[in-house]
């Protein structure tokens, strides 16, 4: 009866490792495109300036998908980045070592993260409203700190991070590469990552199967919240200011990078790579429109029809693949 | 006058008076398994024709095929004297097929109204004429006797009123023919005569009525003529005055016991567990012992408590009074956690909504209850996840092509194995199967029970739930009888009979109703 073990190995998983590549080749070719076409695109400084736009939307889209996976959604981050870098600047002003201010901002991520659990899972809400409720609340919160005005930070050395590089690389992108290689091992290689799939798949399921829904659920949203908090420092020293209107709308550039990456908005799908790459594709075409001269607001359009059209295909591959 | 199908010919011998639909050699074959074996039979215009048979016999897929919600394997409908495909819901309904169904399938967050006239609203110009609607839906409903505004949302009646108003609805649209499955497991008695005060006057009018039930003393205050299905094939056809309940609860369940069952017997050891007085919600004052190398078989109807008693013994539910002791001790199951620490591990009645997270692999699905001795630091080994998952596939010959695949892309029978395989990795003392073998074929049912053998004879104990009374009847040590939310009987090994088994379960006698024979 098992005769009919092993024929195909494994066509799953290279589906998703070929989606992978696809999207790995769609940024590889929109790169050759916009290098034969401007004669400033393969410039080391503007590379660098794309890199450090996409950074900040890829470590959102990192921990939006963690929660993306469990089935929710968490529509505060933008929110969350904006009243971080008025936390960060309030704290660096005040003269608390930067090393600590940095701590807390992040703690305050965590501590959010932690209210949107508490609201999902012990008052019943709607991941969609709870955080929706922290967007528009988290702004309010972080105008009345700072009464509506923008705070600039003290502290040259804290500005100079994010302007700075390593090796030629631009910090801001190094600093997705420390959050991107310890997230991919915890959603791939840890158990933690596992649940998050699991409760996503089918919370009862997992639930019965000793599965700690509720301690999962909060993780997710921990980690998302400190994902955005750690943004909310890094665009604080970029721009040096705290100011709680910043980063308007880019909750929907981090679901649209984790859509565009492969997350399914119905959970449990996605990983860590492919929404890294739907940020610097997102990042990609916003530059490369930008040298071109088109217009600001057909770079809206077109990230729109992106969105449509590569979903669409993902969901033809899905069907195909089964 | 009895149109007996038991053989099977082309067209039935038909009484005078019109056939309305006729069914020859249906048939309904899904893989792994034989639903429906080709039925041949006549259904007579305005007869209220009862079908009875246990879980699994094929009354459901049979509604199914007539309603067009799956398409048959072979055979011919013919309605009115034509041939019918019945592809699609749409296609029934415009013949005048209607079913109402044991789970009320409306919009209860929509007026009683809206739903009587869902699909075809009564509007001028586009606009709704929702006060025309609601006086039009109110006389229907006190035409037909119920006593129920029709301006109030659904979701704020009973279930049992809910049903009346899918009845109602249903009688508005034309129906020629109408099917009710099971229609009186969630009402209350007054709401049972107003149904059947609705199907009599249905009949007056000419309608033919379908009438699926478990309860026979409800086949006999109301059917003409009753089918019995048994595994899937139509086993006799019997006019309702010649006959009687013994002889169709003997259609129902006289079959032979194949090599199916693999009964080993050990002798029982110590008590794994012990409830003592345990209620909860939908079971109440339950007691029992589990002890080693004994199955304990649960039988009932669908919704007599079974499956809630478990889920409560597994922590998934609160207890609301009584005491589990666990290998002699008392102990609190306040989570499925708890249970599972304690050496439980529950098979869940619904793969789909219970057991499996069907979108993801079938190596997740088997190792997420071990993840956490999988892993080290957190991280898990690679390769202790591959060799679990592909010696439980291996093991239990999990037809897939790698652990890789998604637990969808598999069969129900081989899904079945998926749910037991985590378990088995993880190694338990009460291994509780709840309807293990529902949608299973013939051959894995088979390995599922030597399985239990192996289990047994390693000194676990098993609670087994069956709606198959074959199935605990010949596999059970101890076996509870469950009606109601009540453990009301106890028997040994084959102690009791079949018939007495039911009629315990179904407990017509007990409870006759209302003077209406």
């Amino acid at each position: 009866m098992s005769t009919e073990a092993i024929p195909a190995e494994k066509p799953k998983r290279n589906y998703n490792a070929l989606f992978g590549l696809t999207l790995l080749a769609l940024l590889v070719l929109l790169w050759v495109i916009l290098s034969l076409s401007t004669s400033s695109f393969a410039s080391a400084n503007n590379i660098s300036n794309l890199l450090r736009q996409g950074s900040m939307i890829a470590i959102l889209a990192v921990g939006q998908t963690f929660v993306i996976i469990t089935g929710g959604i968490d529509l505060s981050v933008g929110a969350v980045v904006g009243f971080a870098t008025v936390i960060a600047a309030m704290l660096i002003n005040a003269g608390i070592p930067v090393f600590l201010a940095i701590l807390i901002t992040l703690l305050v991520g965590v501590a959010i993260g932690l209210f949107h659990g508490f609201g999902i899972v012990k008052m019943g809400l709607p991941p969609f409203i709870i955080t929706l409720a922290t967007l528009t609340s988290l702004r309010g919160i972080g105008l009345l700190m700072t009464n509506g005005n923008s705070i600039s930070i003290n502290n040259d050395a804290f500005q100079e991070f994010s302007r700075n590089s390593f090796l030629g690389v631009p910090n801001l992108f190094w600093m997705v590469i420390l959050v991107g290689i310890p997230a991919y091992i915890f959603l791939h290689h840890s158990r933690w990552g596992r649940y998050l799939f699991s409760v996503g798949s089918n919370a009862e399921a997992s639930r019965l199967s000793g599965v700690n829904v509720q301690r999962t659920i909060y993780m997710a949203y921990t980690l998302s919240g400190l994902c955005a908090a750690f943004v909310g420092v890094l665009l604080a020293s970029r721009i040096g200011i705290g100011n709680p209107t910043q980063a308007e709308g880019w909750e929907l550039q981090a679901i649209a990078s984790s859509v565009i990456g492969g997350t399914s908005l119905f959970g449990a799908v996605g990983s860590v790579h492919g929404p890294l790459l739907g940020a610097f594709i997102l990042a990609t075409i916003n530059n490369g429109a930008n040298l071109l001269n088109v217009n600001a607001f057909w770079q809206r359009i077109i990230t729109g029809v992106l969105i449509i059209v590569i979903v669409y295909f993902d969901g033809l591959r899905r069907r195909g693949g089964k | 006058m009895t149109s007996t199908a038991q053989e099977l010919h082309p067209a039935p011998v038909l009484e005078p008076g019109r056939t309305i639909l006729e069914l020859r050699g249906l048939e309904k074959k899904y893989p792994g398994t034989h639903a429906l074996k080709p039925v041949t039979l006549a259904f007579k215009s305005g007869e209220i024709h009862a079908i009875v048979g246990e879980n699994g016999a094929g009354k459901s897929t049979l509604i199914k095929l007539l309603t067009g919600v799956m398409p048959r394997t072979s055979g011919d409908v013919i309605w009115e004297g034509k041939p019918a495909p019945l592809a699609t819901p749409h296609e029934a309904m415009a013949l005048g097929i209607n079913a109402v169904h044991q789970e009320v399938v409306l919009c209860r967050h929509l007026t009683v109204a809206a739903n009587m006239f869902l699909g075809e609203e009564n509007s001028r110009f586009g606009i709704l004429q929702q006060r025309a609607m609601v006086k039009e839906a109110q006389k229907i409903i006190d035409d037909l006797g119920f006593d129920l505004p029709a301006h109030v949302v659904l979701g704020d009646l009973t279930i049992g009123q809910q049903q009346l108003i899918a009845a109602a609805r249903a009688t508005v649209r034309g129906t020629k023919f109408l099917i009710f499955d099971e229609p009186t497991a969630y009402l209350t008695r007054k709401e049972a005569d107003q149904l059947f005060t609705l199907i009599r006057r249905l009949k007056s009018e000419g309608v033919t009525i379908i009438y699926i039930s478990h309860r026979m003393e409800e086949v006999f205050e109301l059917a003409d003529r009753v089918s019995v299905l048994r595994d899937g094939t139509l086993v006799g056809t019997r006019n309702i005055a010649e006959t009687n309940d013994a002889e169709l609860v003997k259609l129902m369940i006289n079959r032979s016991i194949e090599q199916v069952y693999h009964k080993e017997h050990f002798t029982p050891g110590a008590a794994i567990v012990e409830t003592r007085n345990l209620s909860g919600k939908g079971f109440e004052n339950v007691s029992m012992t589990v002890r080693a190398g004994e199955i304990v078989g649960l039988y009932g109807l669908i919704g007599a408590g079974r499956s809630e008693f478990v889920t409560t013994l597994y922590g998934r539910h609160r207890k609301s009074a009584g005491q589990i002791l666990w290998e002699g001790k008392p102990v609190q199951v306040n989570s499925e956690h708890d249970a599972i620490k304690l050496g439980m591990a529950l098979a869940p009645e619904s793969r789909r909504d219970q057991g499996l997270c069907l979108n993801l692999p079938v190596g997740l699905n088997l190792n997420l209850p071990i993840y956490k001795r999988i892993s080290k630091n957190m991280l898990i080994s690679g390769a202790q996840e591959k060799t679990q998952a592909d010696r439980q596939i291996a093991d239990l010959r999990i037809k897939t092509p790698t652990r890789h695949a998604l637990a969808s892309s598999l069969s129900g029978g081989n899904q079945q194995k998926i749910v037991i395989g985590k378990w088995l990795a993880h190694g338990a003392k009460l291994f509780i199967f709840d309807e293990p073998t529902v949608g299973v074929d013939v051959g894995t049912k088979a390995e599922i029970y030597r399985l239990f053998g192996a289990l047994l004879s390693k000194g676990a104990g098993i609670i087994l739930i069956s709606s198959y009374l074959p199935e605990v009847y010949e596999l059970a040590d101890t076996l509870h009888v469950f009606r109601r939310g009540k453990l009301v009987a106890t028997h040994g090994f084959r102690t009791a009979d079949h018939e007495e088994i039911l009629t315990q379960a179904l407990a017509e006698k007990q409870e006759k109703l209302g003077g209406k024979i």
